[in-house]
């Protein structure tokens, strides 16, 4: 028997309560400290308390505010390379290394550079969120801007396309796919850049937000603050996955079971 | 003076020998040939010299208004596969050649439906490829082919992949809409019944020349009933005779 999506998505929040209920009981039963590991009755009680108090809320928007801005900074110029260096051979022949090479530096061993240079503040985590984007939406561009198959290059040579237009109007949407998978990737990526660069540079924000509650043996806030972290995370995938479904749905494969039924008739 | 004017054209892969090695060929004005030869045989590059896509390295392809072969919508084209876009539909495959010209007018979209009514597919314009079968998508390439009108139509095989009873329906299709608009077509086949049902005139090419020129004198318009006939087998075994020997 296959269970529905809708069995399996109870059976994912069962096994979630099934987990949390397990940790509850640990920590009861054996009196561990919250300084080890807080119950998650008491973690909820935090977040709740952050948020009711507005504590939260600064530190959300500022999290945020960096992650969309190195997202669409990242991920627009990452775009462009990517077009620019499908369409010129020669653009890829002379820039493709020093692109790797700045991707193969640990971009997060940066951030103590970005803040010498750049100051504590937004600029420094903003530049590294951008440089972690940057490549898995290049990488994909230009992966997918490829995968154009002979015989519809040939089709609009015969039509008397542009350049211009069969780039936009036949590589693009080809490749728009493998681009899309590429922005879901950076969005994770992003988050944690986000996190990690503010651990070191920031007054504000969620990565500020668990330094200090290290600093202050708060594990409980710390806690808290994963929670929101992990909960930023699994939204911004998810606006992911619906951004995806929204424009492919033209695409060759189906993306629901009425489309699918209707291709085999 | 000849619609379309193949002179002595050779082209050459670099350090291979000719794929078509001398070609002499005329078509005037709404003739209907077919270009015939087994795989390899340099049919398909003809072709594609023929629609500018190559340049010979000698000799010229000359069009009637004096212009040599050049890609664009005064060529229509269809290929062995439908190659039709995933992410438009039916109408939108159709007015391609018009929307990278220009912007679609009411007057464009009618005609497209109009083509497509022609074809039987007026019921699928708003759907998307992928919910088409194979002959309704190559159906949907023939109407895109045909959308501007061209003077000149150049097929390279494309109802190969098409089952039999499919293929007769839209060869029917092919030879009706382009009588209707007195499109020139040159058809590559290596099917001999195909040729010999749809061409005025097959030119038979082997070895990157052709070998034989054939005047089909079958009655027009062409009904499926013509097949079954005794002089279409007697000129169907007549063309396999000539590869035949072309061959040996």
């Amino acid at each position: 028997m296959n269970p529905t999506p809708l069995q399996a998505r109870i059976m994912s929040a069962a096994l979630f309560l099934v987990l949390l209920g397990l940790w509850e009981l640990a920590v009861r039963q054996w009196g561990l400290s919250a300084l080890v590991l807080p119950a998650p009755s008491a973690v909820a009680a935090a977040l709740w308390t952050g948020l009711a108090s507005g504590y939260f809320w600064p530190h959300i928007a500022a999290t945020l505010q960096a992650l969309v801005l190195g997202l669409a900074a990242g991920g627009l110029i990452g775009l462009f390379a990517g077009m620019a260096l499908a369409e010129s051979a020669l653009l890829e022949r002379v820039l493709k290394p020093y692109v790797v090479v700045s991707q193969v530096v640990p971009k997060l061993a940066l951030a103590p550079l970005f803040v010498l240079w750049f100051g504590f503040g937004l600029l420094p985590t903003v530049l590294i969120t951008a440089l972690i984007c940057f490549f898995p939406l290049m990488e994909n561009t230009l992966t997918g801007l490829r995968q154009v198959d002979a015989q519809r290059l040939q089709l609009f040579r015969m039509l008397g396309a542009t350049r211009l237009q069969t780039l936009l109007r036949l590589k693009l949407p080809t490749g728009l796919p493998a681009i899309l998978a590429g922005l879901r990737v950076a969005v994770v990526l992003a988050l944690v850049g986000v996190v990690v660069a503010e651990f070191m540079g920031a007054s504000q924000g969620l990565g500020a937000v668990v330094i200090a509650a290290q600093g202050m043996m708060d594990t409980t806030l710390m806690f808290a603050a994963l929670v929101i972290i992990a909960a930023i995370g699994l939204l911004l995938y998810q606006a992911c996955i619906v951004l995806e479904r929204r424009l492919l749905r033209a695409h060759a494969f189906p993306t629901s079971p009425s489309a699918r039924s209707r291709a085999n008739l | 003076m000849a619609f379309l004017d193949i002179e002595q054209v050779v082209f050459t892969y670099a350090g291979r020998s000719p794929v078509v090695n001398g070609v002499d060929w005329r078509m005037q004005a709404g003739d209907f040939h077919c270009l015939l030869g087994r795989s390899g045989c340099g049919k398909t590059t003809l072709l594609q010299l023929a629609a500018g896509l190559l340049r010979p390295q000698s000799g010229r392809i000359v069009l009637s208004g004096g212009e040599l072969a050049a890609p664009g919508p005064q060529l229509g084209f269809m290929f062995q596969a439908p190659t039709l876009l995933d992410w438009h539909r039916v109408l939108g495959n159709v007015l391609l050649p018009v929307s990278l010209q220009r912007k679609p007018t009411p007057q464009d979209e009618a005609r497209a439906l109009q083509l497509l009514r022609q074809l039987g597919l007026a019921a699928h314009a708003h759907d998307y490829p992928r919910q088409l079968s194979g002959g309704q998508q190559s159906r949907v390439a023939l109407a895109r082919a045909l959308i501007l009108e061209p003077p000149l139509l150049l097929l390279d095989e494309p109802f190969a992949a098409l089952d039999a009873i499919t293929r007769a329906e839209l060869q029917d299709d092919l030879l009706r809409t382009c009588r209707e608009l007195g499109t020139t077509v040159l058809f590559v086949t290596h099917d001999i019944n195909e040729a010999v049902y749809l061409g005025d005139r097959i030119a038979l090419m082997q070895g990157g020349r052709i070998v034989d020129d054939i005047a089909i004198t079958l009655p027009a318009p062409r009904t499926q009933a013509l097949r079954h006939g005794p002089a279409f087998n007697e000129i169907c075994a007549r063309v396999r005779a000539c590869m035949d020997r072309a061959s040996a």
